[in-house]
């Protein structure tokens, strides 16, 4: 098992109570970077670590820090706790079991900002997590890691928790500032930038909940230390959420550039397909990347080999689709959910959306139409690259991968009013498994 | 009834952000706890306390889908049936529920005890399927272990048995 | 107009055009101003881009994942744009078929039809059919959203227009957006109404049928209307507006962008109050009181019996028993006119016309007549704005937008009066005072400032001598208002020093409120003390109370003034003497109803001889010997001068009422029978006339009026010599 970084200590009993992360080591990058650093050098340091937002773009960090606009309005660092992404579960599990590594992060990259008012917008959904990271940042005020002069120094930072109340579109950097003003979240045309003028108006950093909770491992083991895992242009370690038909999904730290195939097959890990059936599809970043085809198993996960391989690293969240699923109903599943978190705000991702649902809704209950299939993809074209943010390119990314890679599957349903998956199920009279195949009707 | 104690607390987050209308919807939470759901006049306290128009309340708390708009039973059972989970069966765990509760989603049992949800991602992808009561996760469902919940809850309910 | 500093323009290319603009220019206004049509929803010109429909897409040379908005794209040197790619028909097609999806197919019964930017843009850019062949989204037909405005949540292509005017503009966010995604819809608060008094501009920046104004709907067919450019006659602001009719009635009034002066709104008084002009209780032809009773008479009858019971009064009592009452709705040139007739034509000076107290023709301190000494433009630019017994949501609506247009440039507004007002909510600072009391809010300012301030003030010695008259009474004002209050009334006259700009305003007809007669002068002290007089984004004065208030002061509606301010030797007797002397015998009453403004409604028993002017039977016009069927504002040509010296011509609308004719011609015709021979034959002679003699319209001919007409002032007049 490789050296873990993010999910260090991540079991040790207690160690969501400041005194166990403490006795674990915790704080002491705080401390080294207060001590030793400068808030510039901090910068240069992430700069070296080659530490990539987590999140889903996979932007630079320590580049992001170096954009905030030098001008006279206070700046705000927003940390973006708001995991919705469909396959993405990682943020949850730092902020439920070792929170106080999230608000470490939180002051270190305050710091090295010159934030002096921090705001951690945890999902709604996740009670637990918002009550813990509550619960820590109290801790942390009470022993002094927060409010004025954080460990003695001339330090200071507010931090206050936020919680979002069930909307997907504000893990959207701009539409999370929407909201933490108190208003819809919808997102905010750009330029301007959030580091340029952001939450309030002030010049604003926005980075994901696991992208801050590793900058304390970076602090403490130095950048050049961080740089050496992972690949030549993705460095480091993140956490893949592995789910769907595998047989053991879970939370997996790796370093960037381990095979696809390894995640999804080593016993350490996945552990193979679900029933040990074939591998049909991999979603390789959430469900907002595009399919890929069971020839990509072995495509390193790291944000140029996926690229190259035509879908995205995005957030993290590796689905496996074993042969036993049929495509149309999963695609519906995922087109219902960007149609159920489109804000609304833009034309073409909340029709387009709509009309996506519906005509797969009738695809996949056998009332569809050959022509359906086409009028989808074109339907894709008139959203994607049209809508006001990424959501609506998103909704589009199952569907055309989809189409392109089970095109005779979304046919099968227009033609003979069924699914091919069930149909074949049946025609080789296979015994059924102890849970019924998804995608039967 | 918004107990004065909770308009108290909303004015205090209001003056705790940089600006008072951050305060929005950390009130509605509280708004919500203190009523169940959303309602008028837990929009007008909002609205008091933070001095928008109730309009402008209104308008944020419908874009989100945590405030409820709607009564909603004692447990609040929400299944996830995103992608993730529904590639581990959670169609059939809705179903087994609809029929154990006696309701269909999005529907509350006639006694009130409990309101079934169907939801977007909660985050518990790598546990499929899974759902929550009142907040709290339960994770790698089965229809038994899904069963046992029910039991459970209606235990703390005072359920005496189910036809 | 523009007064901002010459900016180097940026060059652009647009379907191979070269384009120059302003920098910051939108692309979609540059291509506006090439002559190329990009259609758009979500973009309004007044509000900011917000980027939502999806509808401008262009194509920009070099710049990343075409196609782009244009509403969204500031233009930039060398920029090369292309409205009319493959890419971009294809992606303006696209967002047309996805608004139509949900889009009622009842265009024959909708209002908007023939006038509806998703008809049009969808003929000229859309897809000729649909590939939607599921069912539409359904909701219940029209709900209100208030007593004036219908929607209809199926028209609704969700472009949020309305919401952000009634978020941005109006800032009342009594309009809405609710739910989201594609259950997104516009409303109001539960069981609240979007009771604003600017809910209607909502109805006619809708670009479909949503939001359909209740007074208009199943009226008219856009396509039968004609429009004619005028000016809302409904209060002092003068918003310039089109006045659509169909036959021989108004329908509604839309707006008439006016950049200086209505800034593209008009308030529902405007846009819907005009049932006065379509009322079947016009009067259609002349009375005459026989035996009590008001009967109808021919013109002839009419005009002939007011010249020889005029003849009669002037030979028994003297000209100086005869008086007029002029009107604050009725044209410059019919004002002019009355007061010639009164004044040369039967002798008298006892002119005069309802309006707020003034000390004098001109303020003694800056030598100025009462007026305004900013624009309306200056109170968007103020710093500071100081509302001092005026509430102009309530009197002069537009003005309140301008207000607010200024807040969110982060001005601060004041308000000092005895009752709520709507602009509270927005306000730095409100001063609830005692009524009557808040002239002496202003007193105090001014002794804090004579008595604190270490820098020699303008004209102080002036302005002390009255204040160390009134120190009684200002210390007893003091005790009244309590220490708290004082101490802000101080600050702010401290404030009022140092602010870049300070517009000081108070409401005419306060000014008649006991204890607030010095309020107008007070007020011009204030803002001279604090030199926030002739710069711009600053200046001091009344809001008037009618369209054409300051039209009848300017043109000698005054007992002590003649045309233009110039002094008269012998005053005549003022607006409450002409109603309280015996001594007169004879009233000539024009477009007034003095009767409202005596106790008991009743004009005096001493009153021989009564003629009114006027479009209904008015509490006046019942008490009167002759009265005489007059136009509306629809129905005849004319200029208006608006609060802030705008000149600016109302132009006929509808054919006029048969049998009645406009104020000017019935004082042409009076002139006649009385024995003068005036010849003008339409207004435009009228104000040739008016222009000879008055500085402040100097030059000016109908023509120079326009569409937008001009801002004509004293000093200008002055300069341009």
């Amino acid at each position: 098992m490789p050296e873990m970084i993010i999910t260090k200590n991540l079991d040790v009993p207690g160690i969501d109570k400041l005194d166990v992360y403490r006795q674990n080591g915790g704080y002491e990058a705080l401390a080294k970077a207060l001590r030793e650093y400068q808030p510039d050098d901090i910068i240069e340091l992430i700069k070296t670590s080659g530490l990539r937002g987590r999140g889903g773009a996979g932007f630079p960090t320590g580049m992001k820090w170096s954009f905030l606009a030098k001008n006279d309005k206070p700046r705000y660092l927003c940390c973006n706790a708001d995991e919705s992404e469909p396959g993405t579960c990682k943020d949850r599990v730092l902020m439920e079991q070792i929170p106080h590594r999230l608000v470490e992060g939180v002051i270190i990259t305050s710091y090295a900002c010159k934030v002096h008012t921090a705001f951690i917008y945890v999902r709604g959904e996740l009670a637990k997590a918002g009550r813990e990271v509550e619960r820590a940042v109290d801790e942390a005020y009470a022993a002094g890691l927060l409010g004025k002069n954080i460990l003695g120094s001339d330090f200071s930072l507010d931090v206050i928790v936020h919680r979002g109340a069930g909307a997907y579109i504000c893990g959207e950097e701009s539409a999370l500032m929407e909201s933490l003003e108190g208003r819809r979240g919808y997102p905010r045309l750009k330029p301007p930038f959030p580091a340029v003028v952001g939450l309030y108006g002030g010049p604003t950093v926005i980075n994901n909940c696991e992208t801050l909770a590793t900058v304390p491992a970076i602090i403490a083991g130095g950048g050049d230390w961080y740089a050496s895992f992972g690949t030549e242009k993705s460095k480091g370690t993140r956490i893949f959420c592995l789910s769907g038909q595998v047989k053991k999904p879970g939370n997996y730290e790796l370093p960037l550039g381990v095979p696809l195939s390894t995640l999804i097959y080593d016993e350490q890990y996945g552990g193979g397909i679900l029933d040990d059936r074939k591998l049909k599809a991999i979603i390789p970043g959430g469900s907002s990347t595009f399919i890929l085809s069971p020839d990509k198993v072995d495509t390193p996960l790291d944000y140029e080999s996926i690229a190259a391989a035509g879908s995205m690293l995005g957030s993290g969240g590796v689905i496996v689709i074993s042969d036993a699923t049929c495509i149309v109903g999963a695609i519906l599943r995922m087109t219902e959910f960007y149609r159920d978190e489109s804000c609304g705000k833009c034309t073409p991702c909340r029709e387009g959306t709509f009309w996506m649902t519906e005509i797969l809704e009738r695809l996949e209950h056998g009332h569809g139409h050959l022509k359906d299939v086409d009028l989808l993809m074109d339907i894709c074209d008139n959203l994607a690259g049209k809508s006001f943010c990424p959501l609506g390119d998103a909704a589009t990314s199952s569907i055309t991968s989809g189409i392109r890679q089970f095109r005779e599957e979304f046919e099968y349903h227009a033609r003979y009013g069924c699914c091919m998956v069930s149909s074949n199920e049946k025609k080789q009279q296979q015994p059924t498994t102890a849970s019924e195949p998804v995608g039967t009707h | 009834m918004i107990s004065e104690q909770a308009k108290q607390r909303m004015r205090e987050l209001a003056s705790r952000y940089p600006m008072a209308r951050s305060a929005v919807m950390p009130s509605l939470h509280i708004a919500q706890q203190e009523e169940g759901y959303i309602t008028p006049e837990g929009l007008r306290a909002v609205a008091e306390a933070i001095n928008l128009t109730v309009a402008d309340v209104e308008s944020v708390a419908t874009f989100y889908t945590m405030y409820y708009q709607k009564p909603q039973g004692k447990k609040i059972i929400n299944v996830c049936t995103s992608i993730s989970c529904y590639l581990r069966n959670c169609d059939s765990l809705v179903s087994h529920l609809e029929k154990r509760l006696g309701i269909k989603r999005g529907e509350t049992t006639a006694d009130g005890n409990y309101t079934l949800n169907t939801v977007e991602c909660i985050a518990s992808c790598s546990s499929a399927p899974a759902l929550q009561v009142n907040g709290e996760f339960y994770e790698n469902l089965t229809q038994e272990s899904a069963d046992a919940l029910i039991d459970q809850l209606d235990r703390e309910l005072g359920v005496e048995k189910r036809v | 107009m523009s007064e901002e500093k010459k900016e180097e323009l940026v060059h652009l290319t647009i379907d191979g055009m070269p384009v120059e603009v302003p920098p910051g220019t939108l692309v979609w206004a540059a291509a506006k101003q090439a002559g190329i049509e990009i259609p758009i929803y979500c973009y309004h010109e007044k509000m900011p881009p917000l980027g939502a429909c999806r509808m401008c897409f262009v194509e920009i040379e070099k710049m990343p994942k075409p196609p782009q908005t244009s509403c969204t794209t500031p233009v930039a040197e060398g920029m090369v744009v292309h409205t009319k790619t493959e890419k971009v028909l294809k992606a303006r097609k696209g967002t047309l078929e996805f608004l139509l999806l949900n889009h009622p197919l009842d265009c024959p019964i909708c209002d908007k039809a023939g006038e509806c930017d998703l008809q049009d843009f969808t003929l000229r850019h859309g897809p000729g059919n649909t590939r939607f062949d599921l069912h539409k989204r359904h909701y219940e037909k029209p709900i209100p959203v208030s007593n004036d405005v219908m929607l209809d949540r199926e028209r609704c292509i969700l472009c949020q227009r309305c919401t952000r005017f009634s978020s941005e503009i109006s800032m009342d966010n009594g309009l809405v957006m609710i739910s989201r995604g594609y259950k997104m819809e516009v409303g109001t608060a539960p069981g609240e109404a979007f009771d604003s008094v600017f809910s209607g501009n909502t109805t006619e920046i809708c670009p479909v049928g949503a939001l359909t104004a209740s007074t208009y709907r199943f009226k008219a067919r856009p396509w039968e209307l004609k429009h004619t450019a005028s000016v809302c006659n409904n209060c002092s602001v003068g918003c310039n507006a089109r006045v659509d009719t169909r036959v021989d009635r108004v329908v509604r009034l839309m707006s008439r962008n006016n950049d200086a002066v209505d800034d593209g709104w008009l308030c529902n008084r405007g846009r819907w109050e005009f049932d006065y002009v379509n009322s079947p209780q016009r009067l259609r032809t002349p009375l005459i009181r026989r035996n009590g009773q008001l009967t109808r008479a021919s013109w002839d009858e009419a005009l002939t019996h007011i010249a020889t019971r005029l003849k009669e009064i002037k030979n028994q009592h003297g000209a100086q028993a005869i008086a007029g009452i002029g009107s604050t709705r009725t044209t410059n040139e019919e004002a002019y006119l009355f007061q010639k007739l009164l004044r040369q034509v039967l002798g008298s000076n006892n002119v005069d016309h309802h309006h707020g107290a003034f000390p004098g023709v001109r303020d003694q301190l800056t030598g100025k007549p009462w007026m305004m000494t900013n624009s309306i433009v200056d109170i968007e630019r103020a710093s500071h704005i100081v509302l001092i017994a005026s509430d102009p949501y309530q009197r002069q609506p537009i003005l309140n937008l301008r207000m607010k247009k200024a807040l969110s440039k982060g001005a601060q507004i004041y308000i000092v009066n005895s009752a709520e007002t709507e602009l509270d909510r927005l306000a730095t600072l409100k001063l609830q005072v005692p009524s009557g009391s808040e002239g002496m809010a202003v007193k105090v300012m001014l002794k804090q400032l004579l008595q604190n301030a270490s820098a020699e003030l303008p004209a102080a010695e002036d302005v002390r001598t009255h204040i160390q008259r009134e120190e009684q009474a200002i210390r007893a004002a003091e005790d009244t208002f309590g220490a708290q209050m004082t101490t802000r009334l101080q600050s702010l006259a401290d404030a009022l020093l140092t602010a870049k700009g300070a517009v000081i305003l108070y409401d005419e007809m306060a000014t008649l409120t006991t204890g607030n007669q010095d309020l107008a002068a007070d007020a011009q002290a204030l803002a001279v003390l604090t030199g926030n007089i002739n710069k711009p984004g600053a200046g001091v004065g009344p809001l008037f109370e009618d369209a054409n208030s300051l039209g009848a002061r300017d043109m000698g509606l005054l007992p002590d003034a003649f045309p233009g301010y110039q002094a008269i030797d012998k005053a005549g007797l003022a607006y409450d003497e002409i109603l309280g002397n015996a001594q007169v015998k004879a009233l000539l009453v024009m477009g007034a109803n003095p009767a409202r403004h005596i106790a008991d409604g009743k004009l005096p028993g001493s009153l021989e001889f009564v003629v009114v002017q006027e479009l209904l039977l008015t509490e006046t016009a019942q008490q009167a010997d002759v009265v005489l069927p007059a136009l509306s504002f629809a129905e005849k040509d004319g200029s208006m001068t608006n609060v802030d010296h705008h000149v600016q011509a109302i132009r006929r609308a509808l054919r006029p009422l048969p049998g009645a004719k406009a104020d000017w011609e019935i004082l042409v015709a009076l002139a006649q029978y009385l024995g003068e021979t005036w010849t003008y034959a339409s207004p435009r002679d009228i104000l040739l006339e008016i222009a000879e003699q008055n500085p402040f319209y100097a030059g000016l001919t109908w023509e120079d009026l326009g569409k937008q007409g001009v801002r004509s002032l004293e000093e200008q007049e002055a300069a341009r010599v």
